[in-house]
């Protein structure tokens, strides 16, 4: 690229060329004001040269042409360094218009980083940078330091109408009047003067110009006098293109100019100027050159000058340091020398200027004489620059030249900028953006705004650099930006952002991201444009990451943008709070109702497999011809069905990402209703179309919400900091038709409005699957069908404790209520778990508890069969049961607290409309509660077999109290079954009173005997439960509850099934019931406790029972050689299968399993248990005459025989008892222990046998028995 | 140690994975994104450089006023960010080498997913106590 086609290049050519000084009477002025021009306007136009094509020779004779040449016209007043307070001004100005100007951009999206990279460098920079740049460069010219804005001419015009025009040429080059810069001796001057007579042409007569011209010529001299006629048009309304635009400011184009001027007029204007360049002031120059040359070359080139140079300097170091540096007049030979490398410079003969720039940097830097130096330098490196050689050398010049400037403190800023800028435009032109921007950053200042559009001119370097550095584009941007801010250029400052935007847009780094959209969002709101305020400031609300301070600003300054709105504005995407859309849960009732909010939280299949034998199943009942199907329109087949009037319930979860509070207020449902439509097949075009629509609305956020088909429930909410909340929100449709659920809407601290739409993500998805599958989304799901009102029972339960002891049995009531006309009918019911509620009989309402437990005294037998309604569980309400009108109905249910917990307790109704027409022909509602169960007692059985009795136990019941506070009164035991007795061991009282309290324990003996006989088993079932099999433990009552009555045996049953699970089967078990009272708090009635202990193993080791009877002690005189003693034996079998029986009375076997027994566990034994005698009988006092027989001595002769029979040997049927006659003969008075005797038995039939668990054959060992004979005396 | 020191990891694709103020300069509020801008646009220089050498240490590559921008850039190129206002180039690329060991130790949790937020506790102890040793 060729340097002078280069911006710089032209910018040099501009600006670095000869100074015209004008010099004007003020007629000469008032002239030209005519054609609204100042004279300098005027000339303006012809001043620049393309091709001026004059002839000049160097220094050395070496002939060349100049082509490209302008002038500069100052009138002598400008002509002095500029104020900088009014320069400033001017900038800042220039920036201000700028900014008012692109006002209308400002509101525009930000472009995206694509097209601003594709973007031309021309089109994309703003077009004020290079208008601003020229003016900053010029804010330094005139300076003493450089020659090149000295005057090489002066021009004096005189208007034809002056008076003595010789003496106003004189007076105008009065040294006075001169700029101080001349006088004080800065500026040559002595300079060429060129005299020019201003012609009006219509004014004056051309005679009298000419002959003052004549005069002039004399005067002056030929060559240097000129007549200028202007404003020979007469009627001022000449046009002309416009040759001025770019030389008046003021005027904007296409606006018609008053023109006195001829075209002829111009033509003279032209040659004129062309005249005094070529004709005089280049030539003028040339010669100078010469002159000074010569000059220098006898002075400073040559060895032997440079030497004589470095002396002389050498000898002024002593001279004390002036801080501004030498001062040089004029006529110093380094001010010749500057002047000669200046002009050479504008001649363009840049070898001369270069070795004359460099020749002069020595010379200045060894008197430090700074700033003259560094604009040395500055030449130095323009020169080579133009010149196009030794890059580095340039830029090594430029840096010199800026640092040198910046170290000369203050008064260098300016000229710093100067040197920059054109540093700048020299690296921009051999595409060194990158260094380029570096330079920009360091131009940036204490002026604060000229540093604002130096960096805002270096993020654009960036981004022109290759590869384009958009990071570094964005945060210079940003840089400048908030420099601008700071200047109160709050446009600026938007558009520098939003380029910075057009970068950080969707960035993951967070606080530049809230930084640049809360900054310019803020702006925005300044500038009264809230819409993209808002739009911005949305973009940092859910700043979780920030400072909590930070966090309170930005939520202050937003919801101050809002409230300069005035208005409530909703937005899409709305960040605060948080909504959770997966967590959406939708609760709708079709066939399915809930009596409370508990039931809806309970899984469906627990609910399913409740009402599984009571709703109608579907495969059976639906097919093709059933009515059903065609009520429903098959699209609506999947969506879901609901009822008009009916509430659909959406819980959502809030979340508060700040660690401020927020508050939310009036969050609603977004809904659609579009009405039933009687034709199926047009729906699927309305329905298409009713998509369409409520996609648009849902981008733009209103919503018609036709508030005659649903209603809207309203919530309010406070969110903490970082808290989530889950809101509930109702929609019930008032008509029948689809509703959909599109979104949510809330305000946020009331001001602004959010709303979100449901499905727009899920949809998203579903497209882009392309999976048919996930259409059943969250979007399906919040589609419904309304249907026709139906009646719908409501549902309470009443008298229902929340906290309940072990074993309480209460009546609570279930009350029905259908608010509807239409009736209700075929009403079923199911409960569960049944061992904690069974459903009562209506009668049960009326009576008095507990006293409907009571036994009464005329008993029928109440024992219902409990098998045959159990079965199911389904109870079914009579036939007539109707409800409607809300009249409520009552129904009793029994609640018995089984196990202690958290106890969950469903309830399920079924029901069938009462008019067929409906599309629903039955519901079910679903009624859930918890109670919670507190321990009270604990009920322990250990029961034994009592050896001394046939078929009896000895039974231990310990009951513990294991309720924190609460006391019971033990009040009944019952054993369960007709078979079995129970009465108490011994009738005290151990229970020091009524109450067992807290943490108390007592023990109880009871003894429990079996007369289960074979009678009984023939009509188990119908009998009546014997009178013993209940015991009173309280005294001083004699009511007894009877077991058998309604709820009871019913919870028993389940008692029964449930303790079943638990252990293993037992054919000879107990069920013992144990019931207690306590006085409950809330009411005088004394609450009823059941305990239900069941299958308590009483089985032994055998079937058979046997005891031994006959008389303990005898008396006999021995004299008589043996006493035969009749004893009898008492077999019992007591299983259900012939048993048959050997007795194996033998003489020698000794009990040793049975005394092993007893050592063994003589030590802690629980239970019942035989108490060997062998231990005590030595304690017992040695009568006289009394011997001991020891009967584990095997090697004595028993001092017994059994006589009778040595072995009996017969069989017994089932549930039988037999007595077998025994006889021993004793030969000596002595205690002797029976129990050496042994049963076998054995199983006869074996085809009888069940389970191999079942031992077939066995021995039992005799139990303990004494017999003490005496001697009669 | 520095007085004003931001660590940050960016992962390949130029999102910050971890970020720590570790100068003993006390905290400004808008110091926080002043440091997110700088760094960001040095991983415009960083991009350029990264490719110029084999070694993983960097130095300091960026400026700004006094603020300098050291990088270490891992074979994965997730770079390692360091912005100080202390010229400590030896005690940096030590602090730089641990903290790489660390960031591999993080990686080769199964847990973590590359590329992710490092939320490890552990790691940010470890992390302000070699800033505390190095720089």
């Amino acid at each position: 690229m060729d340097p002078a086609n280069s911006t710089l290049g032209r910018m040099l050519l501009d600006e670095i060329t000869p100074v015209v000084m004008v010099l004007r009477t003020p007629l000469v002025e008032e002239s030209s004001q005519k054609n609204q021009f100042s004279f300098i306007q005027m000339l303006s136009p012809f001043c620049n040269f393309n091709n001026i094509d004059v002839p000049v020779r160097t220094a050395s004779d070496q002939p060349y042409r100049l082509k490209k040449f302008k002038l500069r016209l100052f009138y002598a007043s400008d002509i002095r360094q500029p104020n900088i307070e009014v320069a400033k001004e001017r900038l800042n100005q220039v920036i201000t218009d700028a900014g008012e100007k692109d006002l209308s951009n400002l509101c525009s999206e930000p472009l995206q980083i694509e097209s601003v990279l594709n973007s031309s460098q021309n089109e994309f920079l703003p077009s004020w940078f290079q208008y601003f740049n020229k003016e900053l460069v010029r804010t330094v010219s005139f300076s003493e330091h450089e020659a090149f804005d000295h005057p090489v001419t002066c021009l004096l015009a005189v208007s034809s109408r002056d008076e003595d025009p010789i003496n106003k040429f004189v007076d105008l080059f009065n040294i006075n009047q001169l700029p101080s810069l001349l006088n004080d001796g800065s500026m040559d001057p002595k300079m060429l003067k060129h005299f020019v007579l201003v012609h009006d042409g219509v004014e004056v007569p051309l005679e009298r110009a000419t002959k003052t011209l004549a005069e002039m010529r004399s005067t002056f001299g030929a060559n240097c006098c000129h007549l200028l006629c202007i404003n020979s048009s007469k009627d001022g309304s000449e046009e002309h293109e416009n040759l001025w635009s770019a030389y008046k400011t003021d005027i904007s184009h296409g606006q018609q100019l008053r023109c006195f001027l001829s075209s002829d007029d111009l033509d003279e204007l032209k040659k004129f100027v062309q005249d005094l360049a070529s004709k005089h002031i280049i030539p003028h120059m040339e010669q100078k050159i010469r002159l000074l040359n010569q000059q220098v070359s006898a002075t400073r080139k040559g060895f032997r000058n440079q030497i004589k140079n470095l002396w002389w300097r050498k000898g002024k170091e002593d001279a004390p340091e002036n801080p501004a540096g030498p001062t040089y007049t004029f006529s110093s030979i380094e001010s010749q020398i500057r002047v000669l490398a200046d002009y050479a410079f504008m001649l363009h003969d840049y070898e001369l200027a270069l070795s004359n720039y460099r020749l002069l940097s020595t010379d200045y830097k060894l008197d430090k004489a700074w700033k003259h130096y560094a604009g040395v330098q500055e030449m130095m490196g323009l020169t080579y620059f133009i010149l196009d050689q030794s890059r580095k050398d340039g830029e090594y010049c430029m840096e010199n030249a800026f640092t040198t400037y910046l170290k000369i403190g203050s008064s260098g800023q300016r000229n710093a900028t100067r040197c920059g800028l054109w540093w700048v435009e020299m690296l921009k032109a051999r595409d060194q953006y990158k260094e380029a921007a570096s330079v920009y950053f360091r131009i940036s200042g204490e002026e604060l705004l000229h540093s604002a559009v130096m960096l805002e001119q270096a993020s654009y370097c960036y981004l022109f650099s290759t590869p384009p550095m958009l990071r570094k584009y964005g945060f210079h941007l940003v840089l400048s930006g908030d420099l601008y801010k700071k200047c109160d250029q709050i446009k600026h400052a938007i558009r520098t952002y939003k380029g910075a935007l057009s970068v950080f847009k969707g960035t993951t780094w967070r606080h530049i991201r809230d930084h640049v959209h809360f900054h310019i969002g803020k702006w925005y709101g300044f500038l009264g444009i809230f819409d993209v305020a808002i739009k911005n400031m949305l973009e940092v609300l859910a700043c979780g990451h920030q400072s909590k301070t930070t966090q309170e600003l930005f939520l202050k300054d937003f919801l101050q943008i809002i409230q300069q709105t005035g208005k409530t504005y909703e937005v899409p995407k709305l960040q605060l709070p948080v909504i959770n859309i997966p967590s959406v849960k939708v609760v709708y009732e079709d066939h399915r109702t809930y009596a409370s909010q508990a039931a809806i939280h309970v899984k469906e299949s627990l609910w399913r497999s409740l009402e599984e034998d009571m709703i109608p199943t579907l495969s059976s009942k639906s097919n093709w011809l059933e009515l059903q199907s065609k009520m429903l329109p098959k699209k609506f087949k999947e969506s879901n069905i609901c009822v008009a009037g009916e509430a659909i319930g959406i819980t959502i979860e809030f979340k508060n990402p700040l660690q401020i509070p927020i508050s939310i207020s009036g969050v609603t449902l977004i809904c659609e209703h579009s009405p039933a439509v009687s034709e199926p097949n047009a729906n699927n075009s309305i329905g298409e179309q009713n998509g369409e629509t409520s996609n648009k609305s849902a981008t733009s956020g209103n919503f018609a919400s036709d508030t005659s088909s649903f209603t809207l429930s309203e919530a309010d909410v406070a969110l903490g900091e970082g808290e989530t909340v889950l809101v509930q929100l109702t929609v019930t449709p008032r008509a029948e038709g689809t509703l959909k659920i599109v979104g949510i809407r809330w305000k946020l601290s009331g001001s602004l409005g959010g709303f979100c739409t449901f499905d727009s993500d899920l949809v998203r998805k579903k497209v882009m699957k392309g999976n048919r599958k996930s259409k059943q989304s969250t979007f399906d799901n919040l589609k419904f069908l309304v249907i026709k009102s139906l009646p719908k029972l409501e549902g309470f339960i009443h008298h229902l404790p929340e906290t309940v002891y072990v074993g309480d049995l209460r009546c609570i009531s279930l009350e029905l209520k259908n608010p509807s006309k239409i009736p209700v009918k075929k009403l079923k019911m199911k409960v569960n778990p049944p061992r904690f509620l069974q459903i009562g009989h209506k009668e049960d309402l009326e009576v008095q508890f507990p006293a409907c437990l009571e036994r009464k005294n005329s008993r029928q037998s109440s024992l219902r069969s409990t098998t045959d309604k159990v079965s199911d569980g389904i109870f079914p309400f009579p036939e007539d049961t109707s409800i409607a009108d809300g009249t409520p109905i009552s129904w009793p249910l029994w609640l018995r607290a089984a196990a202690p917990g958290k106890i969950s307790l469903y309830l399920s109704v079924y029901y069938e409309m009462g008019d067929i027409s409906s599309v629903m022909t039955y519901r079910t509602l679903r009624v859930h509660f918890n109670i919670e169960v507190l321990p009270s007692l604990d009920v322990s059985f250990h029961i034994s077999p009592r050896p001394s009795r046939l078929r009896e136990f000895l039974v231990r019941m310990d009951v513990v109290n294991r309720s924190s506070s609460k006391g019971f009164q033990v009040h009944q035991l019952s054993s369960v079954g007709n078979e079995w007795e129970i009465s108490l061991l011994e009738p005290t009282k151990v229970l020091p009173s009524d109450f067992l309290l807290a943490g108390q324990a007592i023990s109880w003996f009871l003894k429990l005997k079996n007369c289960r006989s074979v009678t009984d088993q023939d009509s188990a079932s119908s009998i009546c439960p014997s009178e013993k099999a209940d015991v009173n433990l309280l005294s001083g009552s004699e009511m007894l509850f009877d077991l058998y009555s309604s709820p009871l045996s019913e919870f028993h049953h389940y008692e029964r099934v449930h303790q079943r699970i638990l252990d293993q089967e037992h054919e000879d078990a107990v069920d013992f019931i144990l019931v207690s009272r306590s006085q409950s708090e809330e009411n005088e009635r004394a609450n009823v406790f059941s305990h239900h202990i069941c299958h308590r193993s009483v089985r032994t080791s055998s079937p058979i029972w046997w005891i031994i009877d006959g008389p303990r002690t005898v008396k006999h005189d021995f004299k008589e050689p043996f006493y035969a003693i009749t004893l009898k034996m008492i077999v019992h079998n007591s299983s259900d299968d012939v048993v048959s029986i050997r007795c194996n009375p033998s003489d020698s076997a000794v009990n040793i399993s049975s005394s092993g027994n007893t050592s063994a566990a003589s030590g802690n034994e629980v239970g019942w248990h035989d108490l060997s005698l062998s231990n005590d009988i030595k304690i017992t006092p040695d009568t006289p005459g009394t011997r001991v027989v020891k009967p584990m001595s095997s090697d004595t002769v028993p001092p017994f025989i059994w006589s009778a029979s040595s072995s009996t040997h017969f069989t017994l049927e089932p549930l039988s008892s037999r007595e077998t006659p025994m006889e021993i003969c004793v030969f000596s008075p002595g205690t002797f222990d029976l129990s050496n005797c042994s049963l076998h038995w054995s199983f006869s039939s074996q085809s009888n046998q069940r389970d191999e668990s079942r031992t077939s054959s066995g021995t039992c060992q005799g139990h303990p028995f004494y017999i003490t004979v005496l001697q009669q005396d | 140690m520095a007085s004003t020191a931001c660590f940050m990891i960016v992962s390949r694709n130029d999102i910050p994975i971890y970020e720590a103020e570790v100068g003993t300069a006390p905290k400004k509020e808008d110091a926080a994104h002043q440091h997110q801008f700088i760094l960001h646009a040095a991983l415009d220089i960083v991009q350029d450089l990264a490719w110029t050498t084999s070694a993983m240490f960097l130095k300091s590559i960026d400026r700004f006023n006094d603020l300098v921008v050291s990088v270490y850039v891992t074979a994965g190129h997730t770079r390692l960010m360091l912005l100080h206002d202390s010229r400590n180039d030896d005690g940096i690329k030590s602090f730089f080498q641990e903290v790489h060991e660390l960031y591999i130790k993080i990686l080769l949790n199964p847990l973590y997913l590359p590329g992710s937020r490092i939320t490890s506790s552990h790691f940010d102890t470890k992390v302000r106590a070699l800033a505390r040793k190095y720089l």
